[in-house]
């Protein structure tokens, strides 16, 4: 099952999963972001615990672009054609750092302790 | 048009996948300029450093099975007998009824020897309370044969410390001496019992000394417990203050020290206890010789206790101070005596619901759920589980210090956890506070001083030094089932006494305490 779910989304074997990505690939290239920068630090505690543990450099590089790409937005612009040439925009910074905090988490609560965090909606 | 495009689509799909490397880096190049293209992850010090991360966290995948030989999350029992094997303690009873107890250790130089007896603030009356205290201050003040500071003076002439403590039902004075002046430091510890002079100009000196004492005080965590005994045993002799009363203090005379030394340093309720570079003949005949004095009055400390029996109150006292920081309350129920089968399962109880404190290494991840609460929540500068024991009587509770504004939810915190140990108790956790209390018994005596205590303390309230081999067997015959009958027993309805003292504006009333001592449900 997760198998067949994995070949249906997996872009090298399915031409609707490529067409996705490069969608995904044309649209974050115009305002010069990562894929994962979109994760939200907000909406998910465990993502605010993966960011923590990144080291600094890789964090401010997510906040410098963030921060480009809230300026081209405000100004109605995109990034210019040469810079967005260079984006990478599939290139993964938090992907393993997220499973290994996912894994943690999941290992305490199958040991019955109470989690270190939990998220209260005000 | 479209059509071209869906097609053109299609079979670039279809083509091996050469823009997709290892890193699946390269976004689709767009078909124009094939001169500028996405820099290599090797470019920029951000991707480096992802770079290398991504290999570390790999390597996390299969760990070194040698970090992985001792480390699990699952307590399990270990049996413990190759440790087990300690030099037996040597007790004989002399014919005054005074026991000398030694355990030597062949590897020590140095040694403890001292008397710890049956005696303290609960024997005294309301009218003599504080003596035992005060007579522990004006004991080493000189004795015939030696003036004042004597005793004090010889002893530090050998390099050894002196010390002494009163304690509710129990008093002690040791010496920690070199193993070739432990002869002399009996001498120096017989005459200071038996040949003590009290003068008067000592005595009003100490007496000004004790109340400046007493005026000092009020928010240390013993002044928390100082109280909690008083209210929880209010009327009966174990409520007594330990340093005893400003207007008693002022009219303790020489009389009343005499009078406490005959009553209550008689020799059967007495230990003299030896522990390091000892020789058990050596001390036995040194005691022969030297406690001749004391009176052989063979009252002992039970009949004592039966006469005045110490009975618990439900209660609570507390002492709003905003002008101090921490808050620090304690909540305790009524336990039992220390030669009941059940004080064991107490004790791992305690170890149950655990200790923390902001410096404790375990942190959020320590085993018992009441610290993880806690911890995990910061709403305690630290907190304690305790449970003493007395002649007939005993207290098991928690001991917290916090903030002001989060006594509501600890409370909540601590209720919740000593309840639940009448309802749900899981198998690990009881092996975990298990070989927590085991662990922690062990590494307490790892010195001759606190080996004499253990001797001295136990040989008072047992009659015999437990071997280490019982006590665990005894440990280990607690289980869960044993932990909820035991809870049910002391805790599950019960009432409860509460001491706090600081701001303690939002600490919840009594009636709130008392409610959560059970559940409505199963």
């Amino acid at each position: 099952m997760s198998s067949f779910l994995q070949s249906f989304l997996d872009p090298k074997k399915s031409w609707l999963a490529a067409m996705h990505m490069k969608t995904l690939t044309k649209r974050l290239r115009k305002y010069g972001l990562r894929y994962d920068d979109l994760y939200d630090p907000y909406y998910d505690l465990d993502i605010k615990e993966a960011l923590n543990r990144l080291p600094r450099e890789i964090v401010d590089a997510r906040n410098q672009r963030l921060k480009r790409a809230i300026d081209l937005s405000m100004k109605h612009e995109y990034l210019p054609e040469n810079l967005q040439q260079m984006q990478t925009p599939f290139r993964s910074y938090l992907q393993d750092m997220l499973a290994l905090v996912k894994k943690e988490n999941a290992e305490r609560e199958a040991l019955g302790a109470l989690p270190l965090y939990q998220r209260t909606i005000p | 048009m479209a059509i071209r495009h869906l097609l053109s689509l299609a079979r670039r799909s279809h083509k091996p996948s050469s823009s997709f490397t290892l890193v699946r880096s390269s976004s689709s190049r767009s078909n124009a300029e094939e001169f500028i293209k996405p820099p290599p992850p090797t470019a920029t010090i951000y991707d480096r450093i992802a770079h290398s991360l991504k290999s570390k966290l790999q390597k996390l995948e299969n760990p070194d099975i040698r970090f992985l030989k001792y480390g699990s999350p699952h307590p399990t029992q270990t049996p413990h007998t190759h440790i087990l094997s300690r030099p037996e303690t040597k007790i004989t009873t002399l014919p005054n009824g005074l026991r000398v107890a030694t355990e030597s250790a062949s590897n020590s130089r140095t040694a403890t020897v001292g008397v710890w007896m049956d005696a303290g603030s609960r024997f005294e009356s309301d009218e003599t309370n504080g003596t035992a205290h005060f007579l522990e201050r004006m004991i080493f003040k000189g004795t015939e044969k030696r003036r004042a500071k004597g005793p004090e003076e010889e002893i530090e002439n050998m390099g050894g410390h002196l010390n002494a403590y009163t304690w509710r039902e129990e008093t002690a004075y040791y010496a920690k001496v070199m193993g070739k002046d432990v002869l002399k430091a009996v001498d120096i510890l017989a005459d200071v019992l038996q040949n003590s002079k009290f003068e008067e100009r000592c005595i009003s000196r100490e007496r000004g000394v004790i109340l400046r004492e007493l005026q000092a005080g009020g928010h240390t965590e013993e002044d928390v417990f100082d109280h909690l005994h008083s209210t929880a045993f209010q009327y009966s002799p174990l409520g007594r203050n330990i340093h005893g009363t400003c207007d008693n203090i002022k009219t303790i005379s020489n009389e009343h020290l005499h009078h406490y030394i005959q009553t209550h340093y008689t020799t059967p309720r007495m230990v003299l206890a030896a522990s390091g570079a000892v020789k058990h003949e050596e001390i036995v005949e040194q005691a022969k010789k030297l406690f001749t004095k004391l009176s052989s009055d063979s009252t002992t400390a039970t009949q004592l206790v039966a006469k005045e029996p110490a009975s618990f109150t439900g209660s609570e006292v507390r002492i709003i101070n905003d002008y101090v920081p921490l808050a620090k309350f304690a909540v305790a129920f009524e336990a039992t005596s220390s030669t009941d089968p059940d004080s064991i399962a107490l004790m791992v109880m305690r170890e149950m619901l655990g200790s923390w404190n902001k410096n404790t290494g375990g942190g959020k991840h320590m085993g018992s759920k009441l610290v993880q609460r806690v911890s995990i929540n910061g709403i305690a500068e630290s907190m304690k589980a305790f449970s003493t024991n007395y002649k007939d009587t005993g207290l098991f509770g928690v001991y917290a210090v916090a903030k002001p504004d989060c006594l509501g939810d600890l409370s909540f915190a601590i209720m919740s956890e000593m309840t639940k140990l009448a309802y749900r108790v899981s198998e690990d956790d009881v092996i975990r506070a298990r070989n927590q209390l085991k662990s922690s018994l062990m590494l307490h005596t790892d010195g001759t001083t606190p080996i004499a205590e253990d001797i001295g303390h136990q040989l008072l309230t047992y009659g015999r030094r437990i071997p280490f081999a019982e006590l665990f067997t005894r440990i280990d015959a607690v289980d869960a089932s044993t932990i909820k009958r035991v809870a049910n027993r002391f805790l599950y309805d019960r009432d409860l006494a509460i001491s706090a003292i600081g701001p303690i504006q939002d600490l919840p009333d009594y009636n709130w305490f008392r409610r959560r001592t059970y559940w409505n449900r199963y």
